[in-house]
């Protein structure tokens, strides 16, 4: 490994360390929804340098779809917390446990 | 030619209209009407100047350089720069790359000029519609699409600007969507285009898969330069060149048709054209006759390098054109709809550019689409005013005596007409004497081809003429009729200043039968297209020129003997040849056949699929795993607290885990 490579895969590692955490401590769903797309960013910015590492183009097509789905995975999450508090729940998730039922 | 200049000037073609889709769009119907009335039509003639300044810039340089392609930016590129121990290499790229070339630019003046002139007449036309910001939404959105179809250079951007010019057409066919025969035209349209567009896909599939470079290595490419660099003779392909061009290049030239056939509404993809006359009239002047379906056209012509290698399928695509320009010409003897007799009059019109491109003769099929652009804009029109002062009346038995109240549409319209029956001093009369006198030349083998062509004359201008007869002679024979006035002056002067051109274009190209030559249109488009092969002799020229002129005025006493005089009974043809008459009338029966054969068996299909196939195998089957699951989750349940948290947690503990027992084996 040379150059700035090892730099963007820390970088990298980091990134998706935050959102892990984020994820787990955090109460409010739409900072929790953030983490979740911090770490996928992550694991883009991971897929695009090994792309450019191994000069092939499967990583960024990878990240490419990586994008749509998050996009389309944001459009049903918002809706998902919008119905939560439009159903008269507060936005904790320390309360929230009707998915058992 | 600047390249920084055409960049710009490309970019503006492209992104004027572009703006007015999204201005028009995006406000919905909060923009007041008087506004979008001036950005509709602006966007389009400020692309017409930015198309003619391109136009002029390219007069200016010697025909040998007049051909200049742009990049707006890299895309998809998967070359490598040299760095990091690895060697340069050059990989696919999918550019967005524009070529501007006599070709593109002939066909970029005729999409805005026309398009230009139409939006103004919808400005008209439309003013009562509650939808008008919706309407020219979807025309700028089309004239966007239509040139970025042509202008693409790469196979990619063309097959986008395919789809969409199909978007746009389905959009405006279904315009007044509260219709419900409005809303079933414009799917059939859709459908038919997507056939098509399966068709192109797979011909563009083909030649990226296929086509070799001069060292016999693949080249993998969609820059339609490339390609069409590499398609000259001695064109390596998997399988090389048989006599008959080898199997490869065959397909794709009968794939590429299979797209063009479905734009240019060719048998056997043409039943959508005169269904598609459900929508508003100006569209059907825009999309129906002067634009799209000359796409069809337009992409034999360049991809002419492909068909020149392919004489099977330039052979069939001539055969068709002039199949569908004979068939579409009886259908229109006997249609009352007036849009739909001058739509099956684009098909047969169209049907002979097609068999012009399929012999070879390039200049002389886009010579015909240029001349058909303007006089069948003008048909278009002036039956749009027409049936504006009819109040949407389009059957030609409620109108009559119109010529005395509609004084100027009654003219244009006539002019129309003759640049459509091939009179002498009108357009279309040079530009369908050059195409069947080189169809003439450069067919050999099959001059009866020719001949059916010339048929295709007295066709032409019975039926046409029928319509002017009818409509516009006589008495009124309805209330409408009776209490019509002619259209508003927005509406009149873009019919006038299309009956002008039909009447003058065709001087830019006499050339045939040893007239003193005029050719500055084919000698325009030479540098793309390349000169025929052979021309026709004088002597054969001069009778052809003869005979089809001859049978053009022949259709012409035809109308005057049986609608004029009356010397010819009307119900000759019914009377003794029901089945001729019946074959016309209910257009050889294709919408029928079709039904039979394609729609009915599958909506049966689908219909045994949901009455049987899915209660019975489907649910069976699923009820069963559903069942089963509900039993093993039983056991699964104390994990499922509800809280997100919990789920996380075991959800990152089981990753690392994994992560771990991964890491492990590797090491």
């Amino acid at each position: 490994m040379t150059g700035l490579f090892p730099g963007f895969l820390i970088l990298s590692a980091a990134m998706f360390s935050v959102g892990a955490v984020g994820v787990l401590v955090r109460r409010n769903p739409l900072v929790v929804f953030m983490s979740i797309e911090l770490m996928l960013n992550a694991a883009n910015l991971a897929l695009i340098t090994y792309a450019r590492y191994t000069h092939t183009m499967a990583g960024q097509v990878f990240a490419l779809i990586v994008i749509a789905v998050a996009a389309s995975e944001v459009v049903v999450g918002l809706a998902l917390i919008t119905g939560v508090y439009r159903s008269g729940h507060k936005l904790n998730l320390d309360e929230l446990s009707e998915m058992s039922e | 030619m600047n390249p920084t200049l055409i960049l710009v000037l490309s970019a503006i073609v492209l992104g004027l209209p572009t703006a007015g889709f999204a201005v028009s769009a995006i406000s919905a119907g909060r923009l007041p009407h008087r506004l979008v009335a001036w950005t509709g039509p602006g966007v389009i003639l400020g692309a017409f100047v930015a198309t003619l300044i391109i136009f002029v810039a390219m007069l200016q340089q010697p025909a040998s350089s007049r051909g200049i392609t742009v990049v707006f930016w890299h895309w998809l590129n998967t070359s490598v720069a040299s760095g990091h121990g690895v060697a340069a290499q050059t990989g696919f790229n999918a550019n967005f790359s524009i070529r501007i070339d006599p070709l593109s630019v002939l066909m970029m003046l005729v999409i805005t000029g026309i398009g230009g002139l139409i939006h103004v007449y919808s400005v008209g036309y439309m003013a009562e519609d509650p939808g008008f910001n919706r309407f020219f939404a979807y025309m700028n959105i089309f004239i966007t699409s239509m040139l970025l179809l042509v202008m693409s250079n790469t196979l990619v951007f063309l097959v986008i600007g395919w789809a969409m010019v199909a978007f746009a057409s389905y959009a405006l066919i279904a315009f007044w969507y509260e219709r419900r025969s409005a809303v079933v035209a414009g799917r059939k349209a859709f459908v038919t285009q997507v056939i098509g567009d399966v068709g192109l896909y797979l011909g563009a599939f083909l030649i990226f898969l296929n086509l070799r470079g001069a060292h016999g290595q693949l080249l993998h490419t969609v820059n339609m330069q490339t390609i069409f660099a590499n398609v000259g003779p001695g064109a390596h392909f998997h399988d090389g060149l048989g006599p008959l061009g080898g199997g490869m290049v065959t397909a794709i030239g009968i794939l590429l048709f299979l797209g063009a056939a479905a734009k240019s509404a060719q048998w056997p993809l043409h039943t959508w054209l005169p269904d598609a006359m459900e929508g508003p009239t100006p569209v059907s002047a825009l999309i129906h006759a002067a634009t799209m379906v000359t796409a069809g056209v337009y992409l034999v012509a360049r991809f002419h390098p492909i068909y020149q290698q392919a004489p099977v399928a330039a052979g069939l695509v001539a055969f068709i054109g002039i199949g569908t320009a004979m068939m579409a010409g009886i259908i229109g003897c006997t249609q009352y709809d007036i849009k739909r007799v001058i739509a099956y009059s684009t098909m047969s019109q169209i049907g002979l550019m097609i068999f012009a491109v399929g012999v070879g003769a390039y200049s002389a099929g886009m010579f015909q689409f240029f001349t058909h652009a303007c006089f069948k804009a003008l048909l278009f029109l002036a039956a749009g005013n027409v049936i504006h002062a009819l109040h949407d009346d389009q059957d030609i038995r409620l109108m009559g005596g119109l010529s005395k109240r509609m004084k100027a549409t009654f003219v244009a319209f006539t002019v129309g007409s003759l640049a459509l029956a091939g009179i002498p001093i009108f357009a279309g009369f040079f530009s369908k004497e050059e195409l069947l006198g080189s169809g003439l030349a450069l067919g050999p083998a099959v001059p009866w081809l020719w001949v059916v062509g010339v048929l295709v004359n007295v066709l032409t201008s019975f039926y046409i003429f029928r319509v002017v007869w009818i409509a516009f002679r006589g008495e009124p024979r309805s209330e409408h009729a009776e209490h019509a006035h002619e259209a508003p002056l927005l509406m009149l002067l873009p019919v006038l200043v299309l009956a002008g051109l039909a009447t003058v274009v065709g001087f830019l190209n006499v050339d045939f039968a040893g007239f003193a030559p005029i050719t500055l249109f084919s000698a325009f488009l030479k540098p793309v297209l390349g000169v025929p092969a052979a021309t026709a002799s004088d002597t054969a020229g001069a009778l052809a020129l003869l005979a089809g002129f001859l049978l053009s005025v022949g259709g012409i006493v035809l109308v005057w003997a049986v609608y004029g005089r009356g010397l010819i009974s009307r119900e000759l043809v019914p009377n003794h040849l029901p089945w001729l008459y019946q074959l016309s009338f209910r257009k050889f029966y294709w919408d029928e056949i079709y039904d039979v054969a394609l729609v009915r068996p599958t909506v049966s299909l689908a219909t045994v699929i949901r009455r049987v196939i899915e209660p019975e195998v489907m649910d069976g089957a699923l009820g069963g795993i559903r069942d089963s699951i509900a039993a093993l989750a039983d056991d699964f349940r104390t994990f499922q607290t509800g809280f997100l948290k919990d789920y996380a947690t075991w959800f990152f503990f089981f990753a690392v885990v994994g992560l771990v027992i991964l890491g492990l084996r590797l090491s």
